[in-house]
């Protein structure tokens, strides 16, 4: 739908005119990469848009760091990369493929995705135990882990986020993710990602987190330090996702109550960790 | 106002829009009736039409961010009062019903077979995932899509 409040739509081509733009505009003024979101619901004060897909941030590159996604590459683009599809034996596409369908994945952006951080967002949990870094910019620029920019969130209000880099992975990492929903068109009623480094056998560093708990995507640190050490065996896996259920704070909304939600935490840990037992017997 | 350039089914044109107006209704307002207003909120893709090559819900993309860019609504698939073979593949196995859906499926099948010739059923289903038939079972795009997939393929050869 139209979105008549709107009287200002401008395309910066330099991240310091974006920024000034932003700065000026003040409280009616939002930045917006696909626009997807923006073009369905936007707050009554917002009059100005700030478009940042002319400022040529939408390369994927392989860097020292990582693979580098620029923040305006679309969802798809994300999901079709070569480079993205190195992390953790495609374990991104896997997941990107149940973000809604191709025509609104041709449209969204990585970074508009992180940065509207819908509690339900698929995205979110898995780039999470990837370990992911967000680049900002807000005249010079630093990079923070995507986890601190959810806890910053409020002191970052004018940041622009110009790349996402997920480090590169080796042997001995696996990932896996796993969305509730009716169909991979619905929102998330709960999804969960897993990252485990294993070495002979053991894993020796875990990273585990849930969104649509109702809140944002978090990390379960109970979880992950009672994997530590551990091989993925089922008296394990039964083990630690019992603890995801208990130790996960969930509630109620309209799609799921609390309590449905904790049984998903469960079967959620366990199903990600039996597809990472999966994957790590096809490597046998 | 906002001045911006669209090549829309081949013809490069200017028009004027609104800041908060969408690509589905600058290309209503321009005649282009093949891009259905369903839902508007990028659910149901009875507005999918191809920007720069890829399929889009054209309800939840900002006519000014198509600037500068390409539009294929189902008035282009045609040359020469000929239909596009992705069309007739719909006529032949039955693919259309109220019409309602069908210039948004043809237009995500057209992304789909310009990257990939032959794809597989689940493929196809993936790339219409998007595309809502409220008459059909689905059964009959799928089958289209497909036979559109070996019309292509031949007319290549």
């Amino acid at each position: 739908m139209s979105q008549s409040q709107l009287t200002n739509y401008v395309r910066p081509s330099k991240l310091a005119e974006a920024l000034a733009q932003f700065r000026e505009g003040g409280k009616s003024a939002r930045y917006v990469g696909g626009g997807a979101d923006v073009a369905r619901t936007l707050p009554s004060d917002v009059t100005t848009l700030i478009d940042l897909c002319a400022l040529n941030l939408s390369s994927i590159e392989e860097r020292h760091e990582g693979i580098v996604i620029g923040a305006t590459a679309t969802l798809n683009e994300v999901l079709e990369s070569e480079s993205v599809a190195k992390v953790c034996g495609g374990v991104i596409a896997e997941m990107m493929c149940k973000v809604g369908s191709p025509l609104l994945r041709n449209i969204a952006t990585i970074g508009g995705t992180l940065a509207s951080a819908h509690s339900w967002s698929d995205v979110i949990p898995l780039l999470l135990v990837l370990d992911a870094r967000v680049t900002l910019y807000e005249g010079e620029s630093h990079t923070l882990s995507l986890g601190d920019l959810y806890t910053l969130r409020g002191q970052l209000a004018d940041s622009i986020l110009t790349s996402v880099t997920i480090p590169a992975s080796g042997p001995g990492d696996y990932a896996a993710f796993h969305k509730f929903s009716r169909t991979a068109y619905d929102i998330a009623l709960l999804n969960c990602a897993c990252y485990v480094h294993m070495e002979a056998g053991r894993c020796t560093e875990a990273r585990i987190a849930t969104g649509g708990t109702p809140r944002l995507a978090a990390r379960l640190p109970q979880v992950e330090e009672a994997l530590r050490g551990e091989a993925l065996s089922d008296a394990v896996i039964e083990k630690v996702a019992r603890i995801a259920q208990d130790t996960t704070e969930t509630a109620n909304d309209k799609r799921a109550s609390g309590q449905y939600r904790k049984q998903l935490v469960y079967a959620g840990v366990k199903r990600c960790l039996q597809q990472i037992v999966e994957k790590l017997e096809a490597r046998r | 106002m906002i001045d911006i350039t669209l090549t829309i089914n081949g013809e490069k044109r200017q028009f004027a829009v609104n800041a908060g107006e969408t690509l589905l209704e600058l290309l209503r307002r321009e005649g282009y009736k093949s891009v259905k207003k369903g839902c508007e909120s990028g659910d149901c893709g009875a507005c999918t039409v191809v920007l720069n090559g890829r399929a889009v819900t054209s309800c939840i993309v900002f006519a000014v961010k198509a600037d500068g860019g390409t539009v294929l609504t189902a008035e282009g698939l045609e040359t020469n009062g000929k239909l596009h073979p992705i069309q007739e593949a719909f006529l032949e196995e039955g693919a259309v019903q109220c019409g309602y859906c069908t210039p948004g499926m043809e237009m995500a099948t057209y992304d789909l077979l310009s990257h990939n010739a032959n794809p597989s059923v689940t493929e196809i289903k993936e790339a219409l995932s998007g595309n809502l038939c409220r008459c059909t079972g689905y059964v009959k795009q799928v089958k289209a899509v497909k036979t559109a997939a070996k019309k292509l393929t031949k007319e290549a050869k």
